[in-house]
C-alpha cells in the first residue's frame, strides 16, 4: 500500500488534512491519524517518508528501570573503578611531567595547570561522585580511596609547581613585599661651605 | 681553555646584545624630548666684523676661553671655539683686521689667526716664553702688514698673512722697566711703553722694518705707576696719562724728546668726584693710522667729558652729566661717540639704608655725539629699559652704519654685569638677549609645577591666614569654583585645539599658562649661577620663565639649593632657599624665593650675624608645610628656620634623633654632631686625617629622595642577599698629598655619619684624582687615573647585609652589630670622564645607568649592571640565572649609549638627574658651557605607548569588530526567529 506522503494526497478516510495542493504553503498543523502498517525500525530510518506511530509511542528507548536486579558485584566493580580511577591516573601524570621538563613555557603550563585543575575539580565534586558509591556496600572505603587518590593528584602538580619554580618558597618570592625601613635618625651636612 | 674561552666570548656576546636596553634616539625623535643651549660666557673682547658693510658677525672672546661668532640678527652662533680650560687656554687680546681675527692665547704662549667668515685657523705659531703684556696691529701707509707683540722682555713683529715672525728684540733694561704697553701709529714706528714705577717712563721706539732701535727716551714721571690703567695715546703720538693724586693730565709727545707737560683739571674747568680714580677713552679707528684727537675722561661714576687736542691745547668739548657709559665707533670716515645715560630715577623704596643706591634707575638711553664737534646727532635716540632683575650695563659695543642719506645708523650690544648680553636696535627694540650667565651654572633644582597656572595664582590669595570657620568655608567654597572654571577652560581649550592641524597649535610656553602635564615630565628648572643669576627654566622648551640677580654676590661665594616646599602644599607657594655664603668673610644670606615665579618670597629670612659652616634640611615640616632647615654657624649653635613655636616644639621632641656632621678639609677633620633640645649641639665623634698625607677632596651621601624598591638581590639559587641601605652612609674621596706617580694614591672611607664608624676603607695606590664618585643605594662607584697603568679605571663597591636581615622595619645606624659584607670590582674605562652621576626614577623599580659626561662632550649612559662586583670570572648555572655578566676588564663604549647623539655638550661639570612621574623615565640636565636636556629610559619604557603606537590601526579594528558584533548578533536573532517559526 502506498504510503501517504507528506506532499501526496490524502491517505484513508479519518485523516485530518488542511493541506494545500502546492508544497509551498505549509499547513501549521496536521494530524494525521492513519491506520496503515507499522514499519520496522530500520525501514522508518532509511525512508524519507512518514512514518505514523500511533499516539504515545515515543522514539527513545525507555530506560531500563530493573537494573536492581543484575549482579551485585557488577556495582562493586564498577565503584571500585570510580574509586581508582584518580590512582590509575597518577603514572600517567608522573610521565607527562617527566616529559614536559622543568622550563617555564607555554605547555608545560598548560600542563601543570590541567594537573591541578582536574583533582580540584573532583574534590570540588566529591558530593557527586558519593552520590554514585552510594550503592556499594564498601561506600565510605572507596569515598577515602578517591579522595587519596585526588590528594596525591595534587600533591603531584604541586611538586611538579615545586620543581618548575612557581611555588613562593624561596625568600626571593616575598621580597618585592618587602617595605624599606623607617630611619631611626636624621643626618644632615657636609663639607664646610 | 680556548673552547672554554670561545664560549665565554661568546656568552658575552650574548649579554651585550641582551642589555643593548638604551636604543639611540630614531632620527624623528631628534630634539622631540631633548634641547641644547650652547654659551660662550662673559664676554672680555668683542668687535663687529666692519669689513663688510652688510655684515652680521659679532666676534666675541671670553673669559671662558671661548671664541665665537654671533649672529646679529638673531643672537645664535655662527660658530665657536672652544679651547683649554684655565690659563692655558685664557685669551689675552684679540685684533680684528679686515676678515682676519688675531688672538694671543695662553699668557703669550701661542698667536692664533682666524678667519672670520667660516672660522677657520689661518695660521696658529707658537711664541716665545714670557708673560704676555700687550699687543697691537701695526700699518704703514694705509697698509696694516704687522702684529706686534710685547713681552716681559721681549717685543716681536709677526706677518698678518702667515705669522711667520718678522723680528725680534729684546727690551732694553728689562728688569728695572715694566713695559706695559705697545703703540703704532701707521708711520712705520713701533712704540714699547715701560714704566719704572714712581720714577720715569721709559719709551723703545722700533722701527717696523728691521727691528732697530730708532730712539730711547726716558721721561720723568714720579707720579706714574700703572700705564696700563692711567694712560692713552691720542692724536699724533700724545701720551696722555690722568694722575688721579693731582687731578691733572700729562701729556708728552713720543715724537719730541721733552718734558711732560701738566694740565691740571681745575684748569679746564672740570672736577673730579672725590675718591675717583679717573680714567681716559681713546680711540683708533684705523691702526695704519693716527688716533684720533678726541678722547673722554671719566670724572666720576656717572660723568664723562669729551676733549679734544687742538694745537696741543685740549679743548672741552662736551660734559656728559649722568652717563653711564660711552664708547666710541667709527662708520666709513666717521667717527662718533656713543654715550648711555639713565633716563628716569625712581626712589628705591625698600633699599632706603643705602645712600648710594638711592635711586633706581628704570630705563636708559643711548645716543650719537659726534666725536669732532660733540654735537647730538638728530633721530639717534634709543631707549633701553632695565629690568629690575636684570645687572646694570657694564659696557656698550656699538656697530654703526651710514645710511643711504649718509647719516649714521647704529646698533647696540649691551654687555651687563650679569654676564648678559642684549643687543639693541633703535628706537629701543630688544632683538635678542643672551643669558652668558647660564654658561656657569653652579647647582640646580627641578621642581614640579603647580597643577594649573590660576591654582598657582590661587597661592597669593590664601598665603594669609584666614580665620574663622565661615570665612575659610568661602575660601574654600571659592577656590573650588575657580578650579571648576579653570578644568572647563582647559577642556575647551583641549576641544577647541584638537580641531586645528597639529602644527598650528603653538606651544608657546609663559609663566601663565605654566601647568604640570600629566606625567610631570614638564618642570621647572631653577639654576644657579656664580654670577649670582638665578633662572627658571621651563625643561620642555628650555625657555627662561623668569630670571633673577641678586646684587652684590662675592665672586667666591659658595652657594647650596634646597627645595623647603613642593608645589603639592596647593594653597601655600612652593619656596626655595639658597644660601650664599662669602668665602672670604664666611658670612652667608639667605635668599628665599618661589621657585615657579622666581619672586622674593614674603617670608623674611633670619640675619645670620655669624658665619655659617653648613645646613641641613630636616624631613620636619612646620604647620605651612615648609620643611625645616637648620644653619649651623661657626659656634656649634642651630638656627631654624622657619623657627615657629611649632616647630621649636616639633626640634626639642626630635633633638636627640638630629645629627649632623661637618667636614674641614683644610684641617682634614670629620666630626658629628648630635643635636640638643636647647639647639647647641655636642660632639659625639671625630675622625682626624692627617693632612700632611691625604686631604679629603669629597664626600657624597645619598640623595635624599632617592627610592630604594628592592632590598635584596636575588640569586641564582633564589635565596636573598640583602642590600645594605644605610641611609647615613657617607663615601669620603681622600686623595695623597705626594703627587709622584710611584706614591701618589687615593683613599675611599666609607663612614657612618652618625656614629662615625667606618664601615670599610679602601685605598687604591699609584691612582691619582680627579675622582669622580656616585653613592646610591648599595654601592659607590667611583673613577681615577691610574699611574701604575696609564689609564682610567672605574672601581665598584656594594655593601651587603648577607642572606639574613637584621632589622626589616627600622633603620637605626646606632643599633647595627653586623659588619656588611663587601665587594669590590674594577674595570678598565677607555676615556677620561667630566663628570658621573646616576639616574634617578620615582620608585626605584628601573634599574640603573651611570650617566657619564666625557671631555668630548657625549654623555654616556652605562647601565650599572656592568659595574657590578658580582660578575663572575667563570660562568656558571647560578650566575647565569641570576643575569650577570661575565667579567671582562674592559668596559666599551658602545656608541649608542650616547644619550645626546651628535648634541655635543662642552665642558660638562655637573649632571642633573630628577624622577618624572612615569617610573621608566628620568629627567637628566648636564650643564657646563653648554646646558642639554633629555629623558632617559634605564629600562626602556615599559609603562608608555611608543611612539609609533597605531592608534588608528587598533582603534578600527576595534571599532570594526564592535559593529561586527552588533550586526551578527542582529542576524543571528533574525535566523533563530525564523527557525522558531519554521
Amino acid at each position: 500500500m502506498a504510503s501517504p506522503g507528506r506532499q501526496g494526497g490524502g491517505g484513508g478516510g479519518g485523516a485530518l488534512s488542511t493541506r494545500g495542493g502546492s508544497g509551498a504553503r505549509r499547513m501549521k498543523w496536521a494530524l494525521e491519524l492513519s491506520l496503515g502498517n507499522t514499519r520496522s525500525r530500520g525501514d522508518r530510518q532509511g525512508g524519507q517518508g512518514d512514518v505514523v506511530y500511533p499516539i504515545g509511542y515515543s522514539e527513545k528507548p525507555v530506560p531500563d528501570t530493573s537494573i536492581q536486579e543484575t549482579d551485585k558485584n557488577l556495582v562493586e566493580k564498577r565503584c571500585w573503578d570510580v574509586a581508582l580511577g584518580p590512582l590509575k591516573q597518577i603514572p600517567m601524570n608522573l610521565f607527562i611531567m617527566y616529559m614536559s621538563g622543568n622550563t617555564i613555557s607555554i605547555f608545560p603550563i598548560m600542563m601543570v595547570c590541567m594537573m591541578a585543575w582536574r583533582p580540584i575539580q573532583a574534590l570540588m565534586s566529591m558530593s557527586a561522585t558519593f552520590k554514585l558509591l552510594e550503592s556499594s556496600s564498601q561506600q565510605w572505603l572507596q569515598g577515602l580511596v578517591y579522595l587519596v587518590g585526588n590528594l596525591l593528584g595534587s600533591a603531584l602538580a604541586i611538586y611538579k609547581c615545586q620543581s618548575m619554580g612557581l611555588l613562593p618558597t624561596h625568600s626571593s618570592d616575598w621580597l618585592a613585599f618587602i617595605e624599606p625601613p623607617q630611619r631611626m635618625e636624621i643626618l644632615g651636612g657636609g663639607m664646610v661651605l | 681553555a680556548t673552547t672554554a674561552m670561545a664560549k665565554l666570548i661568546l656568552l658575552c656576546l650574548k649579554f651585550v646584545t641582551l642589555c643593548g636596553s638604551i636604543g639611540a634616539v630614531f632620527e624623528d625623535q631628534v630634539g622631540k624630548f631633548d634641547w641644547r643651549q650652547q654659551y660662550v660666557g662673559k664676554v672680555r673682547f668683542s668687535h663687529f666684523d666692519t669689513h663688510v658693510q652688510s655684515s652680521k658677525k659679532v666676534l666675541v672672546a671670553t673669559e671662558n676661553n671661548v671664541f665665537a661668532a654671533l649672529n646679529t640678527r638673531t643672537g645664535d652662533l655662527f660658530w665657536r671655539h672652544v679651547d683649554k680650560t684655565g690659563p692655558e687656554g685664557s685669551i689675552d687680546a684679540l685684533l680684528q683686521h679686515g676678515q682676519d681675527a688675531v688672538l694671543v692665547v695662553g699668557n703669550g704662549r701661542l698667536l692664533r689667526s682666524w678667519d672670520i667668515n667660516v672660522g677657520g685657523l689661518n695660521w696658529e705659531i707658537v711664541l716665545d716664553s714670557g708673560s704676555f703684556q700687550a699687543a697691537c696691529l701695526s700699518g704703514q701707509q694705509d697698509n696694516v702688514k704687522h702684529v706686534a707683540v710685547l713681552k716681559k722682555t721681549v717685543i716681536s713683529l709677526h706677518y698678518l698673512s702667515n705669522g711667520h715672525q718678522k723680528w725680534i728684540e729684546n727690551l732694553p733694561e728689562s728688569e728695572t722697566v715694566d713695559y706695559q704697553a705697545v703703540y703704532s701709529g701707521g708711520n712705520g714706528e713701533v712704540y714699547a711703553l715701560g714704566v719704572v714705577p714712581h720714577s720715569h717712563i721709559a719709551i723703545v721706539v722700533y722701527s717696523a722694518d728691521d727691528g732697530e732701535i730708532i730712539k730711547q727716551v726716558s721721561v720723568e714721571a714720579p707720579w706714574l705707576s700703572n700705564i696700563q690703567g692711567s694712560c692713552a695715546v691720542i692724536s699724533q703720538g700724545m701720551l696722555t696719562c690722568v694722575d688721579p693724586a693731582a687731578v691733572s693730565l700729562y701729556m708728552l709727545d713720543l715724537h719730541a724728546e721733552s718734558q711732560m707737560t701738566q694740565v691740571p683739571l681745575q684748569s679746564l674747568g672740570l672736577e673730579v668726584v672725590p675718591g675717583f680714580r679717573p680714567v681716559l677713552v681713546s680711540t683708533q679707528p684705523n691702526p695704519a693710522q693716527q688716533p684720533l684727537s678726541e678722547f673722554f675722561v671719566q670724572l666720576g661714576p656717572e660723568n664723562y667729558v669729551l676733549l679734544q687736542l687742538n694745537n696741543g691745547q685740549i679743548v672741552t668739548l662736551r660734559d656728559f652729566k649722568p652717563a653711564m657709559l660711552v664708547s666710541f665707533v667709527t662708520a666709513g670716515e666717521k667717527t662718533v661717540a656713543a654715550v648711555m645715560s639713565p633716563k628716569n630715577k625712581t626712589v628705591n623704596q625698600s633699599d632706603t639704608s643705602n645712600e648710594n643706591d638711592h635711586f633706581l634707575t628704570t630705563a636708559c638711553s643711548i645716543n650719537l655725539f659726534s666725536a669732532e664737534t660733540g654735537r647730538r646727532l638728530l633721530d639717534t635716540t634709543m631707549i633701553y629699559s632695565l629690568d629690575p632683575n636684570v645687572g646694570k650695563p657694564e659696557k656698550l659695543y656699538v656697530q654703526a652704519f651710514l645710511k643711504k642719506d649718509d647719516a649714521v645708523g647704529y646698533r647696540v650690544m649691551v654687555h651687563s654685569e650679569d654676564h648678559a648680553l642684549s643687543f639693541l636696535q633703535q628706537p629701543g627694540r630688544v632683538m635678542w638677549t643672551r643669558e652668558e650667565a647660564l654658561s656657569d651654572v653652579v647647582t640646580m633644582e627641578m621642581v614640579d609645577l603647580p597643577l594649573t597656572g590660576t591654582q598657582a595664582e590661587l597661592e597669593g590669595e590664601f598665603g594669609k591666614k584666614a580665620d574663622g570657620l565661615m570665612s575659610m568655608v568661602l575660601k574654600r567654597l571659592s577656590s573650588q569654583l575657580i578650579l571648576l572654571q579653570a578644568w572647563i577652560a582647559h577642556l575647551w581649550k583641549l576641544f577647541y585645539d584638537a580641531r586645528k592641524p597639529r602644527s598650528q597649535v603653538k606651544n608657546d610656553v609663559t609663566i601663565e599658562n605654566l601647568s604640570r602635564d600629566e606625567f610631570n615630565l614638564q618642570k621647572m628648572m631653577v639654576m644657579v649661577t656664580a654670577s649670582g643669576k638665578l633662572f627658571g627654566i621651563d625643561s620642555k622648551t628650555g625657555s627662561i620663565l623668569w630670571k633673577h640677580y641678586l646684587e652684590d654676590v662675592p665672586s667666591n661665594a659658595a652657594f647650596k639649593l634646597m627645595v623647603q616646599r613642593t608645589t603639592a602644599h596647593f594653597p601655600h607657594p612652593p619656596q626655595c632657599s639658597l644660601i650664599i655664603k662669602d668665602k672670604d668673610t664666611g658670612l652667608a644670606t639667605l635668599h628665599v624665593f618661589n621657585p615657579i615665579f622666581g619672586k622674593k618670597s614674603h617670608v623674611t629670612p633670619p640675619a645670620l650675624p655669624q658665619p655659617i659652616l653648613q645646613s641641613l634640611m630636616l624631613p620636619l615640616m612646620d604647620q605651612d608645610y615648609a620643611k625645616v632647615l637648620l644653619l649651623v654657624d661657626d659656634q656649634y649653635k642651630v638656627s631654624a628656620f622657619p623657627s615657629t613655636k611649632n616647630v621649636l616644639q616639633q626640634l626639642q621632641e626630635m633633638a636627640s634623633s638630629i645629627f649632623f656632621f661637618l667636614i674641614d678639609s683644610s684641617q682634614g677633620r670629620l666630626s658629628g654632631y648630635r643635636l640638643r633640645t636647647d639647639l647647641s649641639t655636642e660632639l659625639i665623634w671625630e675622625v682626624v686625617i692627617p693632612t700632611e698625607v691625604q686631604k679629603i677632596v669629597s664626600v657624597k651621601g645619598k640623595r635624599p629622595n632617592e627610592h630604594v624598591h628592592s632590598q635584596g638581590r636575588v640569586m641564582g639559587d633564589r635565596s636573598v642577599l640583602y642590600k645594605y641601605l644605610n641611609p647615613n652612609l657617607l663615601a669620603l674621596v681622600t686623595e695623597s698629598t705626594d703627587q709622584h706617580q710611584e706614591r701618589s694614591f687615593i683613599g675611599i672611607i666609607l663612614i657612618d655619619g652618625v656614629t662615625g664608624r667606618i664601615i670599610h676603607e679602601a685605598v687604591q695606590r699609584k691612582a691619582k684624582g680627579p675622582v669622580h664618585v656616585v653613592h646610591s643605594e648599595n654601592w659607590v662607584v667611583y673613577e681615577y687615573w691610574s699611574t701604575k697603568s696609564r689609564r682610567n679605571e672605574f672601581s665598584v663597591i656594594e655593601l651587603y647585609e648577607g642572606m639574613e636581615l637584621y632589622n626589616s622595619t627600622v633603620f637605626s645606624s646606632l643599633d647595627r652589630p653586623h659588619a656588611p659584607q663587601v665587594l669590590q670590582q674594577s674595570y678598565i674605562f677607555p676615556s677620561a670622564i667630566s663628570t658621573m652621576e646616576a639616574t634617578l626614577t620615582e620608585k626605584g623599580i628601573t634599574s640603573r645607568h651611570l650617566l657619564i659626561g666625557l671631555p668630548s662632550g657625549g654623555i654616556l649612559s652605562l647601565p650599572k649592571m656592568f659595574l657590578d662586583p658580582r660578575r663572575p670570572e667563570m660562568v656558571s648555572e647560578q650566575s647565569r640565572e641570576e643575569n650577570l655578566i661575565p667579567y671582562a676588564p674592559e668596559l666599551l663604549i658602545r656608541t649608542e649609549w650616547f644619550i645626546n647623539y651628535n648634541q655635543t655638550v662642552s665642558r660638562v661639570r655637573g649632571i642633573y638627574t630628577a624622577p618624572s612621574g612615569l617610573e621608566s623615565t628620568c629627567l637628566v640636565v648636564a650643564y657646563g658651557l653648554d646646558i642639554y636636556q633629555t629623558r632617559v629610559y634605564p629600562s626602556k619604557q615599559f609603562d608608555v605607548l611608543k611612539d609609533d603606537y597605531d592608534y588608528m590601526l587598533i582603534s578600527s579594528v576595534l571599532f570594526a569588530l564592535f559593529f561586527a558584533t552588533m550586526i551578527s548578533k542582529r542576524l543571528a536573532e533574525v535566523k533563530l526567529l525564523n527557525r522558531a517559526w519554521r
